[in-house]
């Protein structure tokens, strides 16, 4: 676990890099597979998960001295679920097509493994400033690793990457030349596993590198 | 009593304030989602019963899914808008079926949800298939071939690569007629 | 209700949907849990029977008191707001109750399970049974369906998960590159998995 009594700052970047929920610390898994299927997909989710994960954060931290053993859990789960409903009705009320797309993965990052794992090693412990730094950054870390699958994904899977926002504006890229080698594949179930292995394992090779690297 | 209430009292009291605050997001957005959710069904209608301007939801006798009576200016009957569900290929697919106002013939038909292959089965969601729906007879049952239709027959073409899932939607129109235009007619 | 249907839901959900080579249910416990075909095993049938009764009892709790409640207030969606909120509180009573039983009756059990019974709370495939039987029209309203469909769900799981821990046993003796260890050659082996259970769609036709 990267610096404990770093500046606040440097909890905010660990979160992006030395602790990247998604690819160096392996939580979270099951939405990360699910919605990487298309770009719009992941930038919702990530929306969705920062907003919860800075709330529940901010709750927790404010309520940390009046929190009690017995009834810790249960605190990180009634505030993360009650945002969460929160996150699923603005999600239903503006962007309802992609909410339909991602079907029970918004709710379920109420049990999202990163959020009660961040509420209880950092949000419990330490202030509100930092917590939210930390919440910043593993929300953000997140978004962009799920942002990175989906890309490959859908890149591969369909020949191109399209931001259908409901307003209808969409960009799309070099559909024509790739659309008849496009690797239905990946955007189905395998895929999914397919991109995350490949990249969790360039991912352990760069870190192991730079362990490497480091230690001469 | 005491000891249940030292140690629970701040599970009860978020308990209330969550839910005081999830009620006000709720009432918030309702409105909107309630919106969203018939938006989508009305565009399908706007496109399978063309000239439609309102429509009214009717009870069918012997149909338990939705059937819309479909105006167009001036109150006059533009046709009706039949929604059917079944199971395709890989999980359920819904659709909507627009008839002429005496209901013999089909004006459209928009696949509204479906989970079909990417890039194979799920073409019967394209407008260019389903448009081959558009004039058939609703009174016989239509069927899929795997080449081009010949004229005067109640046919469709299969999307190449996908015959469950083309075969799966006519299923799904050929019931849904069947069982939707005997009470229709009465209307 | 006849036994074709039923056995349809419940083919469809443990090969065709399969929870996690699918749906992507579960697969926390799935990447961590399925070194050993015994403890595998083990979790499968925990999870299965944790799944079966928090999806019977959050049926019962929105069809029994949410919609009835909420009748008098607006109309029998109006507490649907709560659902979320239902539905994980189930499940965390759900295995709190399950943990004390074992610990009394079956003690042994209950040292085996060690820390996996308090992390099933956490297991997006139980709350992803309840979501999932709450959103599908055909098992919403039907208490023996939805019965049906969280018992098959738990089942495909523990079939993925011991299918997953034999693999990986043999895995074991073989040569992995130090990069792909652990996570990554197991993702990689469920996304054959995955391809493999694909074959299966289109039986339910």
């Amino acid at each position: 676990m990267a610096s404990e009594n770093g500046s606040i700052l440097k909890q905010f970047t660990d979160g992006i890099v030395a602790n990247n929920p998604t690819l160096v610390l392996l939580l979270g898994m099951c939405p990360t597979l699910a919605v990487t299927n298309t770009v719009e997909n992941a930038l919702v989710m990530g929306a969705a998960v920062i907003f919860v994960l800075t709330m529940s954060n901010l709750v927790t931290s404010l309520l940390r001295h009046l929190l009690q053993p017995h009834v810790r859990i249960l605190v990180f789960t009634l505030t993360i679920a009650t945002f969460v409903t929160i996150a699923d009705l603005t999600l239903r009320a503006y962007v309802f097509e992609v909410s339909k797309k991602l079907g029970p993965f918004v709710p379920l990052i109420i049990v999202n493994c990163i959020i009660i794992a961040r509420a209880e090693v950092v949000a419990s412990r330490h202030g509100v400033g930092r917590s939210v730094a930390d919440a910043l950054g593993c929300g953000v870390g997140f978004t962009l690793a799920l942002t990175l699958l989906g890309a490959i994904r859908e890149l591969l899977g369909t020949g191109g990457i399209t931001l259908l926002r409901e307003s209808g504006w969409h960009w799309h890229l070099d559909p024509k030349v790739f659309e008849p080698h496009a690797w239905v594949v990946m955007i189905m179930p395998p895929g999914a596993f397919l991109t995350l292995g490949a990249v969790i394992g360039v991912v352990n090779h760069v870190r192991a590198r730079r362990a490497e690297r480091g230690g001469k | 009593m005491r000891k249940f209430v030292r140690e629970s009292w701040l599970i009860l009291a978020l308990g209330l304030v969550f839910a005081t605050l999830l009620a006000c997001a709720q009432t918030a957005f309702q409105p909107r989602i309630q919106d969203n959710q018939a938006r989508a069904l009305n565009e399908a209608i706007g496109l399978v019963v063309p000239g439609t301007v309102r429509t009214e939801r009717v009870r069918v006798e012997g149909y338990d899914r939705d059937v819309f009576r479909c105006l167009a200016e001036g109150q006059t009957v533009a046709g009706w808008a039949v929604e059917a569900v079944g199971t395709g290929f890989a999980d359920r697919i819904r659709l909507v079926v627009g008839l002429s106002p005496d209901a013999r013939s089909i004006t459209g038909l928009k696949v509204i949800e479906n989970v079909e292959t990417p890039g194979l089965g799920n073409k019967i969601a394209e407008e260019a298939w389903a448009a081959q729906y558009r004039g058939l007879d609703a009174g016989r049952p239509i069927v899929v071939r795997k080449r081009p239709p010949a004229a005067d027959r109640n046919e469709v073409q299969a999307v190449t690569g996908a015959t469950i899932s083309s075969t799966a939607v006519t299923e799904i129109v050929n019931r849904a007629l069947e069982r939707v235009r005997p009470g229709l007619e009465r209307l | 209700m006849d036994l074709g249907s039923l056995a349809a839901v419940f083919v469809g959900v443990v090969f065709i949907n399969n929870f996690v080579l699918a749906q992507f249910l579960g697969i926390c416990p799935f990447l961590g849990v399925s070194r050993r075909v015994d403890m595998a095993f083990g979790m499968g049938c925990a999870v299965t029977f944790v799944m079966t009764i928090s999806g019977v009892t959050s049926w019962l709790i929105v069809h029994g008191i949410l919609m009835p409640v909420g009748s008098r207030l607006g109309g029998p969606e109006s507490l649907f707001f709560l659902k979320y909120v239902v539905f994980i509180m189930v499940i965390a009573a759900m295995v709190q109750l399950v943990e004390m039983y074992l610990r009394k009756f079956f003690p042994a059990l209950y040292t085996a399970f060690g820390v996996f019974l308090p992390l099933i709370t956490t297991n997006c495939a139980i709350l992803g049974a309840c979501l999932l039987i709450d959103m599908n029209e055909t098992y919403r309203n039907s208490l023996v369906k939805s019965a049906v469909f969280a018992f098959g769900g738990g089942v495909g799981f523990a079939i993925a998960i011991t299918v997953m821990a034999g693999i990986r046993e043999h895995l074991r003796f073989s040569d992995v590159p130090k990069p792909l260890q652990g996570a990554g050659i197991t993702l990689l082996t469920a996304c054959i998995l995955s391809l493999a259970f694909m074959g299966f769609a289109g039986i339910g036709k």
